[in-house]
């Protein structure tokens, strides 16, 4: 076949371009399978991992992607979606020092940012791993998208971290259940919710199975019960098989008992208005914790929890640990660590000192090794 | 008939632009062994006509098969002149969704406008039709633009806040011009070159992280923020029959500032004309680029249009 001379150097000029397309079709939003592996981070220069005799610290922190306690849109009354760097910097720095502070020797971390539009496209993991003493770190996204023509939110990819000494394996993004109270073009370029999983293995003593999670925060209908059921199933299968884990994270839920279930008045932005009649909704969605006031209790009989239910009853607000208000003190908790093993008595500390670093406080406890 | 008239009427209206640029006009050398019903022969029977009624004629080569005005490139230059150095002819126009509206005022000079943003995004541009030679035609094209209203109502709270709405943008007068030169370079096949440069004149620099940060977007508004933008490119434009055509084309922008400073798209395009005045169009568009939040990366979109205009 004689194929004329233009047509053989438009093919071949093209052909190079055609592959590359085919591996471009990046969807706007990032659509999760039910079980994916974690992004692993690993520091260049590494530091010599602990030897721990008897028990290891570990501490979970919701760090509100290193904006301290500025006004944002998202959850604090704020205008500002975007931030500078001269603002999320100083942020880091902040939640640095705590954790080199505390020394956790396993933290979970919830709400950190990897070259997102808002927080000046810093890799805020890559920042913690390279200011701290972690070696190793497992990352996914729960909420990841080219751009989300929203609020000005644009490019985001917002997740979930396990950071540790020790190198971490079979790391995984466990999905958690989708919203329903939402339109499905927003759901699209929402956040979906999540688990990162992933093992450590400490010379001398058993393998520990590690479980973050961050529950939905603004769910109106049964999503957020669904994540803690499958958060509890994790929990099950680990301890079926003879396995001593340590889970945690953000449950944006109250511990049963709670006596202010409410917080409608208190989150509530100029000019709206909740429990008036007429007002639709009557509630402030992720503000009315009311109806949800068992929903954690299934972990709780099972598993046990750093801060047990009869401390935590009996001086509720020193374990508080999340205020959405800039200018406000704690006035929930919603922040937890389970294992199906022992914390060390009196060894769990609420850090409510760190009130200017994020709306949430961490909770560090030292979990009992078991010896192999 | 009526095809063969508009074929006709649009051959003389390029005809005309393309005398007035070239005194040295000649007739075409006709093949001994021209077929009836042919492309060819129609070119004849249309070339025939034009002397009967003494029409000023089309300056041709002396090869037939270098003719610049076949059927096929009548039909095709009628059907998607846009993007080449050819202009709409006299009284004539088209518009697409995303294509800008464009008017014919006479045989040297188009105007286009983007009327669907024109509330938002003030523009209006010309296209002029310069000197044809040795079967290049040239024309340049000079467009100002004010993207302010455009990009305070996209700075908003909400679904459609492609900006953050704590920015404020103000006054920017884009000023782009660039050269345009278009030659058939197979019976079936025209190919284009552009060259040109595009820059702002603002109030104030807007704030740096207020940038829409996306292909096809932020290369083209990326002089509003910083720098000048250098924007060069190329495309070949062919027809598959009367109703179908394609174009192939790439085109970079180069951003005279020290980083997020080079980007480059592959598009690919099939026209249907589905009857005398709508077509539709789709594709791809293949982007790279350097944009602020990572290394030089790669993502492909599809493009849909409809265009519609004069028959």
């Amino acid at each position: 076949m004689n194929i004329p001379f233009y047509r053989k150097i438009v093919f071949f000029l093209f052909l190079p371009l055609l592959f590359t397309a085919i591996n471009s079709c990046e969807p706007l939003a990032t659509s999760f399978g039910d079980v994916e592996d974690a992004v692993m981070y690993t520091k260049s220069a590494k530091v010599t991992a602990p030897l721990p005799d008897s028990t290891i610290k570990v501490m979970t922190w919701n760090i509100r992607f290193g904006i301290r306690r500025q006004s944002w849109f998202g959850d604090a009354c704020g205008d500002n979606t975007v931030f500078t760097k001269d603002e999320v910097i100083p942020g880091l720095e902040g939640i640095v020092s705590r954790i080199n502070e505390v020394k956790p020797d396993i933290l979970f971390l919830q709400e950190c940012d990897i070259k997102s539009n808002r927080t000046a496209y810093i890799n805020e993991l890559q920042y913690i791993l390279d200011n701290t003493y972690f070696n190793y770190a497992a990352y996914v996204s729960e909420w990841k998208s080219e751009f989300i023509p929203s609020d000005g939110l644009g490019r985001m990819d917002m997740g979930l971290v396990i950071l540790s000494p020790w190198p971490i394996t079979d790391a995984k993004r466990i999905n958690l259940a989708t919203r329903t109270d939402q339109a499905g073009i927003v759901n699209y370029f929402y956040l979906h919710s999540c688990i990162v999983s992933g093992s450590i293995k400490i010379p001398g003593f058993k393998e520990i199975p590690l479980l973050n999670i961050h529950a939905s925060a603004f769910a109106t209908d049964d999503t957020k019960q669904k994540h803690f059921e499958e958060f509890k199933a994790e929990m099950d299968k680990l301890d079926a098989a003879g396995k001593y884990f340590i889970a945690g994270g953000d449950l944006n839920e109250l511990p049963p008992g709670s006596d202010s279930t409410d917080f409608c008045y208190e989150d509530m932005c100029p000019g709206e208005s909740f429990h008036q009649p007429g007002d639709d909704p009557q509630h402030k969605a992720g503000s009315d914790y009311t109806r949800e006031n068992t929903w954690l209790q299934p972990i709780y009989d099972t598993y046990k929890c750093a801060v047990p239910l009869n401390v935590y009853r009996a001086n509720q607000s020193a374990y508080f640990t999340h205020t959405t208000r800039p200018e406000h003190t704690w006035d929930r908790t919603l922040d937890y660590l389970f294992t199906n093993n022992r914390w060390r008595a009196g060894s769990t500390i609420t850090h409510q000192a760190f009130l200017s670093n994020s709306d949430h406080a961490p909770v560090s406890s030292e979990f009992v090794l078991v010896k192999e | 008939m009526i095809k063969k008239s508009i074929l006709f009427f649009i051959f003389l209206q390029i005809a005309n632009v393309l005398c007035a640029q070239n005194d040295t006009a000649k007739l075409v050398q006709l093949p001994s062994n021209l077929e009836a019903h042919t492309p060819a022969a129609e070119n004849l029977i249309t070339l025939q006509h034009a002397q009967n009624e003494k029409i000023p004629i089309v300056p041709l080569s002396g090869k037939f098969g270098d003719l610049i005005l076949t059927s096929e490139n009548l039909m095709l230059l009628k059907k998607w002149s846009y993007n080449t150095a050819y202009l709409m002819p006299a009284g004539k126009w088209e518009t697409g969704i995303f294509q800008p509206f464009r008017y014919g005022i006479n045989q040297k000079m188009e105007i286009f406008t983007n009327l669907l943003m024109l509330p938002l995004i003030p523009e209006a541009g010309v296209k002029l039709a310069w000197r044809s030679k040795d079967d290049f035609v040239l024309a340049s094209e000079h467009c100002l633009s004010i993207p302010t209203p455009f990009l305070n109502m996209i700075s908003r709270k909400g679904i459609g806040g492609l900006i953050s709405p704590e920015y404020d943008f103000s006054f920017i007068l884009s000023v782009s011009n660039s050269l345009i030169v278009s030659r058939q370079i197979a019976p079936k096949l025209l190919a284009s070159a552009k060259a040109g440069f595009a820059f702002a004149l603002r109030g104030e620099k807007p704030d740096p992280q207020s940038t829409i940060d996306i292909p096809v977007f932020y290369p083209r508004m990326a002089h509003y923020y910083d720098g000048a933008s250098i924007r060069l490119g190329g495309a070949v434009k062919g027809s598959l029959g009367d109703k179908w055509f394609y174009e192939e084309g790439v085109q970079a922008f180069i951003i005279t500032r020290p980083e997020n400073n080079f980007f480059f798209e592959n598009t690919g395009t099939i026209m249907w004309a589905v009857g005398k005045s709508l077509r539709i169009r789709g594709g791809y568009i293949l982007a790279y680029g350097k944009y602020p939040y990572e290394t030089p990366k790669w993502q492909m979109w599809p493009t849909l249009d409809l265009v519609f205009g004069s028959k």
